[in-house]
Protein backbone atom coordinates (compact mmCIF):
# COMPACT_ATOMS: atom_id res chain seq x y z
CA UNK A 1 0.00 0.00 0.00
CA UNK A 2 2.93 2.19 0.91
CA UNK A 3 4.63 0.91 -1.94
CA UNK A 4 1.43 2.29 -4.41
CA UNK A 5 0.75 5.43 -2.75
CA UNK A 6 4.97 6.62 -2.67
CA UNK A 7 4.30 5.80 -6.84
CA UNK A 8 1.20 8.17 -6.57
CA UNK A 9 3.32 11.06 -5.46
CA UNK A 10 6.54 10.54 -7.67
CA UNK A 11 4.92 10.26 -11.09
CA UNK A 12 8.07 10.19 -13.45
CA UNK A 13 7.03 13.50 -15.60
CA UNK A 14 7.97 12.07 -18.24
CA UNK A 15 5.21 9.95 -18.01
CA UNK A 16 2.94 12.83 -17.49
CA UNK A 17 4.53 14.79 -20.21
CA UNK A 18 3.50 11.13 -22.26
CA UNK A 19 -0.23 11.77 -20.59
CA UNK A 20 -0.58 15.71 -21.15
CA UNK A 21 0.87 15.29 -24.99
CA UNK A 22 -2.16 12.74 -24.99
CA UNK A 23 -4.78 14.51 -24.03
CA UNK A 24 -3.92 17.28 -26.13
CA UNK A 25 -3.54 15.02 -29.45
CA UNK A 26 -6.84 13.25 -28.96
CA UNK A 27 -9.53 16.05 -29.34
CA UNK A 28 -6.88 17.15 -32.60
CA UNK A 29 -6.65 13.76 -34.22
CA UNK A 30 -10.79 12.73 -33.55
CA UNK A 31 -11.49 16.36 -34.82
CA UNK A 32 -15.04 16.23 -32.41
CA UNK A 33 -14.85 20.23 -31.11
CA UNK A 34 -16.77 20.28 -27.66
CA UNK A 35 -19.25 23.95 -26.77
CA UNK A 36 -16.90 26.59 -25.36
CA UNK A 37 -18.45 27.42 -21.92
CA UNK A 38 -19.99 31.22 -22.70
CA UNK A 39 -18.31 33.87 -22.05
CA UNK A 40 -19.88 37.60 -20.99
CA UNK A 41 -16.66 39.60 -21.67
CA UNK A 42 -16.57 37.55 -25.43
CA UNK A 43 -20.39 38.11 -25.97
CA UNK A 44 -19.97 41.88 -25.17
CA UNK A 45 -16.85 41.94 -27.79
CA UNK A 46 -19.18 40.12 -30.33
CA UNK A 47 -22.38 42.39 -29.59
CA UNK A 48 -19.81 45.56 -29.83
CA UNK A 49 -18.65 44.43 -33.75
CA UNK A 50 -22.47 43.48 -34.32
CA UNK A 51 -24.08 46.73 -33.91
CA UNK A 52 -21.02 48.47 -35.39
CA UNK A 53 -22.60 50.65 -37.74
CA UNK A 54 -19.78 52.67 -39.59
CA UNK A 55 -20.13 55.78 -41.62
CA UNK A 56 -18.83 56.78 -45.10
CA UNK A 57 -15.41 57.98 -44.67
CA UNK A 58 -14.96 55.78 -41.39
CA UNK A 59 -12.67 52.63 -40.28
CA UNK A 60 -11.82 50.49 -37.48
CA UNK A 61 -8.58 50.07 -36.69
CA UNK A 62 -6.81 46.76 -35.29
CA UNK A 63 -3.76 46.53 -33.85
CA UNK A 64 -2.09 42.80 -34.06
CA UNK A 65 0.73 43.55 -31.48
CA UNK A 66 1.33 40.22 -31.01
CA UNK A 67 4.01 37.58 -32.86
CA UNK A 68 4.89 33.83 -33.55
CA UNK A 69 4.92 32.67 -29.58
CA UNK A 70 1.87 33.92 -28.96
CA UNK A 71 0.22 32.69 -32.46
CA UNK A 72 -1.70 30.11 -30.69
CA UNK A 73 -4.29 32.29 -28.71
CA UNK A 74 -4.04 35.81 -30.65
CA UNK A 75 -3.78 34.00 -33.83
CA UNK A 76 -7.05 32.51 -33.12
CA UNK A 77 -8.66 35.72 -32.13
CA UNK A 78 -7.28 37.67 -34.56
CA UNK A 79 -8.73 35.75 -37.81
CA UNK A 80 -12.49 35.18 -35.86
CA UNK A 81 -12.39 39.24 -35.39
CA UNK A 82 -11.16 39.67 -38.86
CA UNK A 83 -13.55 37.41 -40.27
CA UNK A 84 -16.64 39.01 -38.66
CA UNK A 85 -15.36 42.86 -39.47
CA UNK A 86 -15.35 41.21 -43.11
CA UNK A 87 -18.75 39.81 -43.05
CA UNK A 88 -20.40 43.05 -40.89
CA UNK A 89 -18.30 45.14 -44.02
CA UNK A 90 -16.60 46.96 -41.77
CA UNK A 91 -14.03 48.35 -43.15
CA UNK A 92 -10.66 48.72 -41.44
CA UNK A 93 -6.93 48.99 -41.07
CA UNK A 94 -3.92 47.03 -39.15
CA UNK A 95 -1.38 48.11 -37.69
CA UNK A 96 1.29 47.14 -35.01
CA UNK A 97 3.86 48.97 -32.41
CA UNK A 98 5.59 45.18 -32.67
CA UNK A 99 7.98 44.39 -35.63
CA UNK A 100 7.58 40.27 -35.52
CA UNK A 101 3.75 41.26 -36.01
CA UNK A 102 4.65 42.51 -39.74
CA UNK A 103 3.90 39.44 -41.42
CA UNK A 104 1.12 38.80 -39.97
CA UNK A 105 -0.21 42.15 -40.98
CA UNK A 106 0.29 41.12 -43.89
CA UNK A 107 -1.18 37.57 -44.22
CA UNK A 108 -4.08 37.07 -42.22
CA UNK A 109 -6.15 39.84 -43.59
CA UNK A 110 -5.51 38.19 -47.56
CA UNK A 111 -5.88 34.74 -45.44
CA UNK A 112 -8.91 35.13 -44.56
CA UNK A 113 -10.76 37.49 -47.79
CA UNK A 114 -9.61 33.82 -49.36
CA UNK A 115 -12.06 31.81 -47.46
CA UNK A 116 -14.75 34.18 -47.93
CA UNK A 117 -16.18 33.10 -51.72
CA UNK A 118 -19.30 34.72 -51.20
CA UNK A 119 -18.28 38.05 -50.73
CA UNK A 120 -15.12 38.88 -52.23
CA UNK A 121 -12.92 41.08 -50.14
CA UNK A 122 -9.97 43.33 -51.78
CA UNK A 123 -6.88 45.20 -50.33
CA UNK A 124 -7.36 48.91 -50.27
CA UNK A 125 -11.01 48.97 -50.98
CA UNK A 126 -11.56 46.81 -47.60
CA UNK A 127 -8.86 46.99 -45.40
CA UNK A 128 -5.50 48.37 -45.75
CA UNK A 129 -2.21 47.27 -44.03
CA UNK A 130 -0.23 50.56 -42.20
CA UNK A 131 2.22 48.88 -41.17
CA UNK A 132 4.86 48.33 -38.06
CA UNK A 133 5.11 51.58 -36.35
CA UNK A 134 8.07 52.01 -34.14
CA UNK A 135 8.15 53.90 -30.91
CA UNK A 136 4.72 53.28 -30.10
CA UNK A 137 4.55 56.37 -27.97
CA UNK A 138 5.50 58.66 -30.47
CA UNK A 139 3.43 56.51 -32.77
CA UNK A 140 0.38 56.67 -30.88
CA UNK A 141 0.44 60.40 -30.02
CA UNK A 142 0.82 61.25 -33.59
CA UNK A 143 -2.35 59.29 -34.66
CA UNK A 144 -4.37 60.66 -32.26
CA UNK A 145 -2.81 64.17 -32.71
CA UNK A 146 -3.03 64.12 -35.95
CA UNK A 147 -5.00 66.64 -38.35
CA UNK A 148 -4.17 64.67 -41.22
CA UNK A 149 -3.61 61.02 -40.88
CA UNK A 150 -2.63 60.52 -44.84
CA UNK A 151 0.08 62.68 -44.47
CA UNK A 152 0.92 61.53 -40.97
CA UNK A 153 1.18 58.18 -42.05
CA UNK A 154 2.28 58.87 -45.74
CA UNK A 155 1.92 55.28 -47.00
CA UNK A 156 0.44 51.47 -46.43
CA UNK A 157 3.07 48.85 -45.65
CA UNK A 158 4.00 47.98 -49.03
CA UNK A 159 4.67 51.48 -49.71
CA UNK A 160 1.40 53.34 -51.51
CA UNK A 161 0.87 56.26 -50.82
CA UNK A 162 -2.24 56.59 -48.27
CA UNK A 163 -4.08 58.88 -50.87
CA UNK A 164 -4.39 56.62 -53.65
CA UNK A 165 -6.33 53.85 -51.25
CA UNK A 166 -9.62 53.93 -51.59
CA UNK A 167 -10.51 52.67 -47.72
CA UNK A 168 -8.35 55.65 -46.56
CA UNK A 169 -10.14 58.55 -48.21
CA UNK A 170 -12.39 60.42 -45.61
CA UNK A 171 -10.42 59.29 -42.57
CA UNK A 172 -8.67 62.55 -41.60
CA UNK A 173 -8.62 62.48 -37.57
CA UNK A 174 -9.13 60.21 -35.17
CA UNK A 175 -12.84 60.75 -34.99
CA UNK A 176 -12.70 59.08 -38.36
CA UNK A 177 -12.11 55.51 -36.14
CA UNK A 178 -14.79 55.21 -33.85
CA UNK A 179 -13.08 51.37 -32.62
CA UNK A 180 -10.23 50.07 -32.00
CA UNK A 181 -9.14 46.82 -31.17
CA UNK A 182 -5.84 44.84 -30.10
CA UNK A 183 -5.07 41.97 -29.96
CA UNK A 184 -1.62 41.07 -27.70
CA UNK A 185 0.07 38.44 -26.12
CA UNK A 186 2.77 41.06 -24.38
CA UNK A 187 2.44 43.41 -21.00
CA UNK A 188 2.69 46.86 -21.35
CA UNK A 189 1.16 46.95 -24.97
CA UNK A 190 -1.78 47.40 -24.73
CA UNK A 191 -2.00 50.17 -21.72
CA UNK A 192 0.41 52.22 -24.17
CA UNK A 193 -2.82 52.45 -26.64
CA UNK A 194 -5.16 53.28 -24.14
CA UNK A 195 -2.85 55.93 -22.18
CA UNK A 196 -2.48 57.87 -25.83
CA UNK A 197 -5.45 56.96 -28.45
CA UNK A 198 -7.41 59.95 -27.48
CA UNK A 199 -7.67 62.85 -29.39
CA UNK A 200 -9.55 65.95 -26.81
CA UNK A 201 -12.73 64.52 -25.00
CA UNK A 202 -13.14 61.50 -28.09
CA UNK A 203 -11.74 58.08 -27.31
CA UNK A 204 -12.79 55.22 -29.96
CA UNK A 205 -14.29 52.25 -28.25
CA UNK A 206 -11.76 49.99 -27.20
CA UNK A 207 -12.15 46.34 -27.38
CA UNK A 208 -8.86 43.82 -26.22
CA UNK A 209 -7.68 40.74 -26.59
CA UNK A 210 -4.94 38.86 -24.64
CA UNK A 211 -3.67 35.72 -23.50
CA UNK A 212 -4.61 33.59 -20.94
CA UNK A 213 -1.76 35.37 -19.20
CA UNK A 214 -2.74 38.51 -18.71
CA UNK A 215 -6.64 37.58 -18.46
CA UNK A 216 -6.74 38.88 -14.45
CA UNK A 217 -4.94 42.03 -15.70
CA UNK A 218 -7.18 42.99 -18.59
CA UNK A 219 -10.24 42.26 -15.96
CA UNK A 220 -9.58 45.71 -14.92
CA UNK A 221 -9.50 47.37 -17.56
CA UNK A 222 -13.08 45.14 -18.35
CA UNK A 223 -14.26 46.17 -14.90
CA UNK A 224 -13.88 49.81 -15.14
CA UNK A 225 -15.13 50.03 -18.58
CA UNK A 226 -12.00 51.11 -20.41
CA UNK A 227 -12.47 48.38 -22.56
CA UNK A 228 -16.16 47.38 -23.65
CA UNK A 229 -15.42 43.41 -24.71
CA UNK A 230 -12.40 40.57 -24.16
CA UNK A 231 -10.92 37.79 -25.68
CA UNK A 232 -9.83 35.80 -22.79
CA UNK A 233 -7.20 33.90 -24.23
CA UNK A 234 -7.81 30.59 -26.30
CA UNK A 235 -11.29 30.01 -24.58
CA UNK A 236 -12.34 33.65 -25.98
CA UNK A 237 -11.75 32.49 -29.36
CA UNK A 238 -13.62 29.28 -29.17
CA UNK A 239 -16.56 31.29 -27.53
CA UNK A 240 -16.69 33.97 -29.79
CA UNK A 241 -16.33 31.00 -32.93
CA UNK A 242 -19.42 29.61 -31.17
CA UNK A 243 -20.86 33.61 -31.44
CA UNK A 244 -19.85 33.49 -35.22
CA UNK A 245 -21.12 29.88 -36.56
CA UNK A 246 -24.74 30.57 -34.52
CA UNK A 247 -24.77 34.45 -36.58
CA UNK A 248 -23.48 32.69 -39.99
CA UNK A 249 -24.46 29.35 -40.11
CA UNK A 250 -22.56 27.24 -42.86
CA UNK A 251 -18.92 29.07 -42.46
CA UNK A 252 -16.25 27.09 -42.17
CA UNK A 253 -15.03 26.60 -38.63
CA UNK A 254 -11.72 27.66 -37.56
CA UNK A 255 -8.83 25.70 -35.22
CA UNK A 256 -10.09 27.81 -31.86
CA UNK A 257 -12.70 25.22 -31.04
CA UNK A 258 -11.16 21.87 -31.84
CA UNK A 259 -7.36 23.36 -29.85
CA UNK A 260 -9.82 24.61 -26.57
CA UNK A 261 -11.18 21.12 -26.79
CA UNK A 262 -7.45 20.01 -25.97
CA UNK A 263 -6.94 22.45 -23.41
CA UNK A 264 -9.78 21.54 -21.50
CA UNK A 265 -9.16 17.81 -21.85
CA UNK A 266 -5.56 18.80 -20.95
CA UNK A 267 -6.42 20.93 -17.80
CA UNK A 268 -9.18 18.04 -16.80
CA UNK A 269 -5.77 15.89 -16.64
CA UNK A 270 -3.58 18.29 -14.46
CA UNK A 271 -6.57 18.70 -12.12
CA UNK A 272 -7.05 15.10 -11.57
CA UNK A 273 -3.02 14.71 -11.55
CA UNK A 274 -2.88 16.91 -8.30
CA UNK A 275 -5.87 15.51 -6.77
CA UNK A 276 -3.80 11.78 -7.33
CA UNK A 277 -0.69 13.68 -6.22
CA UNK A 278 -2.09 15.18 -3.24
CA UNK A 279 -3.99 12.21 -2.04
CA UNK A 280 -1.33 9.96 -2.13
CA UNK A 281 0.30 12.25 -0.07
CA UNK A 282 -2.92 12.75 2.42
CA UNK A 283 -3.08 8.91 2.55
CA UNK A 284 0.72 8.59 3.33
CA UNK A 285 0.68 10.95 5.96
CA UNK A 286 -2.48 9.27 7.36
CA UNK A 287 -1.25 5.67 7.29
CA UNK A 288 2.01 7.18 8.91
CA UNK A 289 0.26 8.08 11.89
CA UNK A 290 -1.98 5.25 12.23
CA UNK A 291 1.34 3.22 12.35
CA UNK B 1 13.46 10.13 -51.13
CA UNK B 2 16.03 12.06 -53.34
CA UNK B 3 13.62 12.84 -56.29
CA UNK B 4 10.61 13.74 -53.54
CA UNK B 5 13.13 16.54 -51.89
CA UNK B 6 13.70 18.05 -55.40
CA UNK B 7 10.33 17.95 -56.51
CA UNK B 8 8.68 19.61 -53.98
CA UNK B 9 11.67 22.10 -53.87
CA UNK B 10 9.73 25.08 -52.61
CA UNK B 11 10.11 27.84 -49.94
CA UNK B 12 6.85 26.59 -48.42
CA UNK B 13 7.66 23.27 -48.39
CA UNK B 14 10.86 23.64 -46.54
CA UNK B 15 9.60 26.33 -44.31
CA UNK B 16 7.48 23.72 -42.75
CA UNK B 17 10.34 20.99 -42.66
CA UNK B 18 12.52 23.52 -41.00
CA UNK B 19 9.73 25.08 -38.59
CA UNK B 20 9.30 20.90 -37.74
CA UNK B 21 12.97 20.24 -37.27
CA UNK B 22 13.65 23.19 -35.22
CA UNK B 23 10.14 22.75 -32.77
CA UNK B 24 11.82 19.06 -32.08
CA UNK B 25 14.67 20.77 -31.39
CA UNK B 26 13.65 23.06 -28.99
CA UNK B 27 11.33 20.03 -27.56
CA UNK B 28 14.60 18.31 -27.18
CA UNK B 29 15.36 19.76 -23.61
CA UNK B 30 12.12 17.84 -22.05
CA UNK B 31 14.67 15.00 -22.01
CA UNK B 32 17.27 16.42 -20.46
CA UNK B 33 19.98 19.56 -21.57
CA UNK B 34 21.65 18.64 -25.04
CA UNK B 35 23.75 20.25 -27.62
CA UNK B 36 21.07 20.34 -30.51
CA UNK B 37 18.44 22.47 -27.68
CA UNK B 38 21.78 24.57 -26.84
CA UNK B 39 22.45 25.14 -31.04
CA UNK B 40 18.53 25.89 -31.49
CA UNK B 41 18.20 28.19 -28.54
CA UNK B 42 21.31 30.39 -29.70
CA UNK B 43 19.54 30.74 -33.71
CA UNK B 44 16.42 31.43 -31.84
CA UNK B 45 17.80 34.65 -29.63
CA UNK B 46 19.85 36.24 -33.01
CA UNK B 47 17.44 35.61 -35.58
CA UNK B 48 14.44 37.22 -33.41
CA UNK B 49 17.03 40.24 -32.39
CA UNK B 50 17.72 40.23 -36.63
CA UNK B 51 13.97 40.31 -37.30
CA UNK B 52 13.38 43.27 -35.14
CA UNK B 53 16.26 45.28 -36.85
CA UNK B 54 15.26 44.49 -40.45
CA UNK B 55 11.67 44.99 -39.76
CA UNK B 56 12.22 48.26 -38.35
CA UNK B 57 14.67 49.41 -41.49
CA UNK B 58 12.79 47.93 -44.08
CA UNK B 59 9.11 49.27 -42.93
CA UNK B 60 10.34 52.36 -41.27
CA UNK B 61 13.48 53.98 -41.42
CA UNK B 62 14.52 53.38 -45.29
CA UNK B 63 10.66 53.73 -46.87
CA UNK B 64 9.58 56.90 -44.54
CA UNK B 65 12.66 58.47 -43.26
CA UNK B 66 15.69 58.08 -45.98
CA UNK B 67 13.92 57.54 -49.05
CA UNK B 68 12.09 60.58 -48.67
CA UNK B 69 14.84 62.47 -47.40
CA UNK B 70 16.96 61.70 -50.57
CA UNK B 71 14.58 61.80 -53.22
CA UNK B 72 14.53 58.91 -53.49
CA UNK B 73 10.55 58.69 -53.73
CA UNK B 74 10.60 61.01 -56.52
CA UNK B 75 9.81 59.33 -59.84
CA UNK B 76 11.14 60.69 -63.34
CA UNK B 77 8.44 60.66 -65.36
CA UNK B 78 8.77 60.23 -69.36
CA UNK B 79 8.90 63.50 -70.35
CA UNK B 80 11.69 64.07 -67.86
CA UNK B 81 10.13 66.06 -65.09
CA UNK B 82 9.86 64.75 -61.84
CA UNK B 83 6.77 63.33 -60.23
CA UNK B 84 6.69 65.52 -57.31
CA UNK B 85 9.02 68.35 -55.93
CA UNK B 86 11.09 67.65 -53.57
CA UNK B 87 9.89 68.75 -49.86
CA UNK B 88 13.04 70.71 -48.80
CA UNK B 89 11.72 71.04 -45.41
CA UNK B 90 12.14 67.26 -44.49
CA UNK B 91 15.81 68.57 -44.27
CA UNK B 92 14.74 69.04 -40.90
CA UNK B 93 14.72 65.60 -39.81
CA UNK B 94 18.46 65.94 -40.08
CA UNK B 95 18.59 68.04 -36.73
CA UNK B 96 17.04 65.42 -34.40
CA UNK B 97 18.27 62.79 -36.42
CA UNK B 98 21.99 64.54 -35.53
CA UNK B 99 21.28 65.11 -32.05
CA UNK B 100 19.80 61.36 -31.20
CA UNK B 101 23.23 59.78 -32.60
CA UNK B 102 24.68 61.93 -30.08
CA UNK B 103 24.27 58.77 -27.71
CA UNK B 104 26.80 57.01 -29.60
CA UNK B 105 29.03 59.07 -27.27
CA UNK B 106 28.52 56.82 -24.84
CA UNK B 107 30.87 54.32 -26.28
CA UNK B 108 33.65 57.28 -25.79
CA UNK B 109 35.25 57.73 -21.74
CA UNK B 110 35.88 61.64 -22.89
CA UNK B 111 33.15 62.45 -24.92
CA UNK B 112 30.51 60.41 -22.67
CA UNK B 113 28.63 63.92 -21.55
CA UNK B 114 27.46 64.30 -24.69
CA UNK B 115 25.50 61.45 -24.64
CA UNK B 116 23.99 62.55 -21.97
CA UNK B 117 22.52 65.24 -23.46
CA UNK B 118 20.37 62.71 -25.61
CA UNK B 119 19.70 60.24 -22.10
CA UNK B 120 18.44 63.68 -19.91
CA UNK B 121 15.84 64.79 -23.19
CA UNK B 122 14.92 61.07 -23.37
CA UNK B 123 13.81 61.29 -19.64
CA UNK B 124 12.08 64.24 -19.37
CA UNK B 125 9.80 63.16 -22.65
CA UNK B 126 9.18 59.64 -20.81
CA UNK B 127 8.54 61.59 -17.56
CA UNK B 128 6.50 63.96 -19.59
CA UNK B 129 4.17 61.12 -20.84
CA UNK B 130 4.03 58.96 -17.63
CA UNK B 131 2.28 61.95 -16.07
CA UNK B 132 -0.32 61.95 -19.11
CA UNK B 133 -0.30 57.94 -19.26
CA UNK B 134 -1.42 58.00 -15.57
CA UNK B 135 -4.34 60.14 -15.57
CA UNK B 136 -4.98 58.39 -18.82
CA UNK B 137 -4.97 54.55 -17.45
CA UNK B 138 -5.35 54.95 -13.78
CA UNK B 139 -7.72 57.53 -12.99
CA UNK B 140 -10.96 55.98 -14.50
CA UNK B 141 -9.75 52.96 -12.38
CA UNK B 142 -9.85 55.31 -9.57
CA UNK B 143 -13.03 56.45 -9.93
CA UNK B 144 -14.59 52.76 -10.39
CA UNK B 145 -13.25 51.78 -7.07
CA UNK B 146 -16.21 54.26 -5.90
CA UNK B 147 -18.40 51.91 -6.11
CA UNK B 148 -21.91 51.57 -3.86
CA UNK B 149 -22.32 48.84 -1.41
CA UNK B 150 -26.33 48.50 -1.85
CA UNK B 151 -28.01 48.42 -5.07
CA UNK B 152 -31.58 48.07 -4.77
CA UNK B 153 -33.48 44.78 -6.47
CA UNK B 154 -29.07 43.72 -7.31
CA UNK B 155 -28.00 41.41 -4.73
CA UNK B 156 -25.63 39.51 -6.29
CA UNK B 157 -24.40 43.03 -7.49
CA UNK B 158 -24.47 44.18 -4.04
CA UNK B 159 -22.30 41.41 -2.80
CA UNK B 160 -20.03 41.32 -5.97
CA UNK B 161 -19.12 45.08 -4.91
CA UNK B 162 -18.79 44.53 -1.26
CA UNK B 163 -16.22 41.43 -1.99
CA UNK B 164 -14.47 44.22 -4.44
CA UNK B 165 -13.93 46.70 -1.32
CA UNK B 166 -13.43 43.94 1.09
CA UNK B 167 -10.85 43.37 -1.35
CA UNK B 168 -9.06 46.78 -2.33
CA UNK B 169 -9.02 47.85 1.18
CA UNK B 170 -7.37 45.20 2.91
CA UNK B 171 -4.54 44.63 0.03
CA UNK B 172 -3.60 48.01 0.10
CA UNK B 173 -3.66 48.00 3.98
CA UNK B 174 -0.93 45.27 3.70
CA UNK B 175 0.99 47.79 2.13
CA UNK B 176 0.80 50.17 4.36
CA UNK B 177 4.54 49.78 5.36
CA UNK B 178 5.02 53.20 7.08
CA UNK B 179 1.90 52.45 10.11
CA UNK B 180 3.30 49.78 12.92
CA UNK B 181 1.18 47.05 12.59
CA UNK B 182 1.71 45.17 15.92
CA UNK B 183 1.13 41.57 16.11
CA UNK B 184 -2.73 40.08 16.94
CA UNK B 185 -4.14 44.26 16.25
CA UNK B 186 -6.85 45.30 13.95
CA UNK B 187 -4.75 46.79 11.05
CA UNK B 188 -2.62 43.69 10.95
CA UNK B 189 -5.65 41.14 10.98
CA UNK B 190 -7.17 43.22 7.99
CA UNK B 191 -3.25 43.26 6.48
CA UNK B 192 -2.80 39.79 6.77
CA UNK B 193 -6.56 38.90 5.28
CA UNK B 194 -5.42 41.32 2.16
CA UNK B 195 -2.05 39.17 1.59
CA UNK B 196 -4.43 35.90 1.61
CA UNK B 197 -6.53 37.83 -0.95
CA UNK B 198 -3.40 38.72 -3.07
CA UNK B 199 -2.43 34.78 -2.79
CA UNK B 200 -6.18 34.15 -4.11
CA UNK B 201 -5.46 36.33 -7.30
CA UNK B 202 -1.34 34.65 -7.73
CA UNK B 203 -3.41 31.26 -7.58
CA UNK B 204 -5.66 33.05 -10.69
CA UNK B 205 -2.38 34.17 -12.45
CA UNK B 206 -0.07 31.03 -12.06
CA UNK B 207 -3.63 29.27 -13.69
CA UNK B 208 -3.89 31.37 -16.43
CA UNK B 209 0.21 30.92 -16.91
CA UNK B 210 -0.52 27.09 -17.48
CA UNK B 211 -3.51 27.78 -19.78
CA UNK B 212 -1.33 29.72 -21.81
CA UNK B 213 1.36 27.36 -22.21
CA UNK B 214 -0.87 24.65 -22.92
CA UNK B 215 -2.18 26.64 -25.38
CA UNK B 216 0.95 27.23 -27.10
CA UNK B 217 1.99 23.26 -26.66
CA UNK B 218 -1.58 22.83 -28.32
CA UNK B 219 -0.75 24.83 -31.71
CA UNK B 220 3.12 23.44 -31.94
CA UNK B 221 1.58 19.77 -31.51
CA UNK B 222 -1.15 20.43 -34.27
CA UNK B 223 1.46 22.08 -36.20
CA UNK B 224 3.48 18.68 -36.15
CA UNK B 225 1.21 15.65 -36.32
CA UNK B 226 -1.25 17.80 -39.44
CA UNK B 227 1.02 19.93 -41.17
CA UNK B 228 4.78 19.09 -40.51
CA UNK B 229 3.74 14.93 -40.23
CA UNK B 230 1.48 15.68 -43.17
CA UNK B 231 4.12 16.48 -45.42
CA UNK B 232 7.16 14.51 -44.24
CA UNK B 233 5.45 11.40 -44.07
CA UNK B 234 4.75 11.86 -47.96
CA UNK B 235 8.49 11.26 -48.67
CA UNK B 236 7.95 7.88 -47.47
Amino acid sequence: MNRFLYLLENIDRRVIYLFVVGALLWPLLSKKPLQPAPMRSADSFFEVIESHTPKAGEIALISIDWGPSTIAENGSQTKVLIEHLFRKNIPFAVISITPYAAPFLESLPKEIAATLTDFPREYGKHWVNLGYQPNPTISIQGIAKSENLIQTLKTDASGTPLSEIPVMQGVRTLENIPLFVQVTGLVGTFNTWLQFLQRGEFRPIFLHGCTSITIPEAHIYLASGQIKGLYEGLAGAAAYEWLMSERFPGRAVGDALIQNTSLAIAQLLIITLIIIGNAGRLLRMITGRSQ
Amino acid sequence: MIEALTAQWSVEWWGVALAGFSTLAIFSFLLGENPVFRLFEHLYIGISAAIGIMITVQTFFWPKLLKPLLGLDIIILADGTPSAPYQSAQLLYLFPMAFGSLYYFILSPRRAWLAQLVIGFSLGVAGGFAFKAVFNEFLPQLYDSFRPLYIPGSPGASVSNLIFIVTLLSSMTYFFLTIKQPPGGALSRVALSGRWLMMGCFGSFFGATIMARMALLVERLQFLVITWWGQMSALW
